[in-house]
């Protein structure tokens, strides 16, 4: 076996992509959680680089190219300048558990997904069967990101960061789908963000504050 | 048998005699990346042969505690000297003291011995030190204990020489997430038990923000050459584990060859002089966090190594 192979680098990529969602959970900045998002955005186009090399499929390629330059680059920086710079976004104080306990609870997660899907669970003949199980993982924890923070703006990074998992989890599993499903994948993510760009402008213009604890008076 | 005895005489002798240098690179390179010139690189030697000629001055209230808890800390240090991997790959006459759940078990004894030496001439900055070390050990032995499992998982043993054959003789284990995960993780945790930044400052001056210097602000003189002698110690033996059971296995000596000591030895001196240049970078570059972010730092390890073995398990080997 060489040292290299796909599954191993796949495996160590996976694991980069992982620690980077723990970044973004650990981190009170908003400037480091967009870069931590931006960096995973870039490992897991890396990722799909690395599987399109192991296939040779020009479309898991291009695939490799649009992950690249839409969450990698632009959604970052679309969040960067529409949201952070104009609502002068700067610490999310606002999390509900604490730091150290959304890490712990992180950590429980990272293990029940491991054990939910455990690879001797999944059929033969995939590139690296963890990838699968880290990518369940990381899914969990874009969800935790989105319940433990109370600002729309940081709920929305997590929402891409578990969209994020569903991606590594898809080329680990079915990489070979095709390229049409993705790129209208793609096109529903851009979508989304547009939307949740105006409602959060909209929410910011409305109440002068992107806490989402606001929104509980309307209950009243 | 003779060649492992004259060996393992060596390896401590390396550790002793070695150890003020290493910290005198250390100050001296850190000097020089801040634009200073710096002392010497043998002020330690001269700071010892200075303080080994002093007498001391022991508070009244003081009792045995105090005056018995450098040799105990002293003897602690020379005895992980004798136990680790630093020279030789193969296991010495005295290994079989302890594996490495054992000598981080003596390890911490030592700094047991000066938190109780601290906390005996109740003098309030003893006190405070004690406290504030003793809290952030308490935070750094879980994680450490996880960077053991980790080591377990790679090398299906908790003994250091096992987990340096292991990886140097495999490229897969030594590209595993599990191990690359365990090497940060132990890092972290080399940087926390020395008192390095972003824990603490080792060279702060500033009694009311020290954590581990002000312990040892009773001691004078031979008691105080002891303390700081094993402190250097203490570094350069967490440095050398770190780089010759996680990151640079390769070019140690054997038992069975005297002249393989001797250059195991240099090749030791060229890795520690990689560490130091690591452990100079991240001195020069951060901040000193504050007292209660220590426990987020010392978390992030805890994380590396739970994933660590997390994924070893889903990984497998």
């Amino acid at each position: 076996m060489t040292i290299f192979s796909e599954a191993v680098l796949l495996d160590l990529l996976s694991v980069a992509i992982l620690l980077l969602t723990f970044a973004c959970l650990g981190s009170k900045l908003f400037d480091r959680y967009v870069a931590y998002y931006a960096l995973q955005s870039i490992v897991l186009s890396a990722a799909i680089a690395l599987v399109a090399y192991y296939l040779g499929a020009w479309d898991l390629w291009a695939l490799a190219v649009i992950t690249f330059l839409v969450k990698g680059v632009g959604i970052p920086v679309a969040i960067r300048r529409y949201l952070i710079i104009r609502l002068e976004l700067k610490r999310d104080v606002a999390i509900s558990t604490g730091i150290s306990t959304s890490l712990i609870i992180g950590a429980l997660l990272t293990a029940f997904a491991y054990f939910a899907v455990s690879p001797s669970s999944l059929p033969d003949g995939l590139i690296a069967t963890s990838s699968v199980s880290l990518s369940t993982a990381i899914i969990l924890l874009g969800g935790l990101c989105m319940v433990v923070r109370r600002n729309t703006v940081a709920q929305l990074i997590g929402w891409l960061i578990l969209e994020n998992g569903v991606f590594l989890g898809a080329i680990a599993l079915v990489a070979t789908f095709p390229f049409i499903v993705e790129a209208g994948i793609f096109l529903d993510l851009v979508a989304g963000v547009l939307i949740m760009l105006t409602f959060v402008s909209g929410l910011a213009h409305r109440l002068a504050t992107t806490n989402a604890s606001e929104l509980r008076e309307l209950r009243e | 048998m003779l060649t492992a005895v004259a060996l393992q005489i060596l390896q401590t002798t390396v550790v002793v005699v070695a150890a003020p240098l290493y910290a005198g690179v250390l100050a001296r390179a850190e000097a020089i990346v801040q634009s200073k010139r710096g002392p010497s690189v043998l002020q330690p030697y001269r700071d010892l042969s200075k303080l080994l000629r002093k007498g001391s001055a022991v508070s009244e209230n003081a009792s045995w505690i105090f005056r018995g808890a450098p040799f105990v800390a002293f003897s602690c240090y020379l005895t992980v000297s004798a136990i680790v991997p630093i020279i030789t790959d193969e296991p010495l006459p005295l290994a079989f003291l302890a594996d490495l759940i054992g000598g981080a078990f003596v390890l911490s004894l030592a700094g047991f011995a000066i938190a109780l030496a601290a906390l005996d001439t109740a003098s309030p900055l003893g006190g405070l030190g004690a406290s504030r070390t003793t809290w952030i050990g308490s935070l750094a032995e879980p994680a450490l204990i996880l960077v053991f499992f980790t080591v377990a998982a790679v090398s299906r043993s908790d003994n250091p020489y096992f987990e340096n054959h292991t990886i140097a003789n495999s490229a897969t284990a030594y590209v595993l997430p599990t191990h690359l995960l365990g090497l940060v993780a132990f890092f972290i945790l080399v940087l926390a038990e020395n008192g390095r930044i972003p824990i603490d400052n080792p060279t702060g001056s500033i009694e009311i923000s020290m954590i581990e210097e002000s312990r040892v602000l009773e001691y004078s003189g031979r008691e105080f050459a002891l303390i700081k002698w094993g402190g250097w110690m203490k570094l350069f033996l967490l440095s050398s584990i770190f780089m010759n059971v996680f990151v640079i296995p390769w070019g140690l000596g054997h038992a069975d060859s005297f002249i393989g000591g001797l250059q195991g030895t240099l090749a030791l001196f060229g890795k520690l002089a990689i560490c130091g240049f690591v452990i100079v970078v991240i001195d020069s570059s951060f901040a000193k966090l504050r007292l209660f972010r220590i426990a987020e730092f010392l978390g992030a390890s805890f994380l590396f190594a739970l994933i660590g073995i997390i994924t070893g398990y889903v990984i497998g080997k």
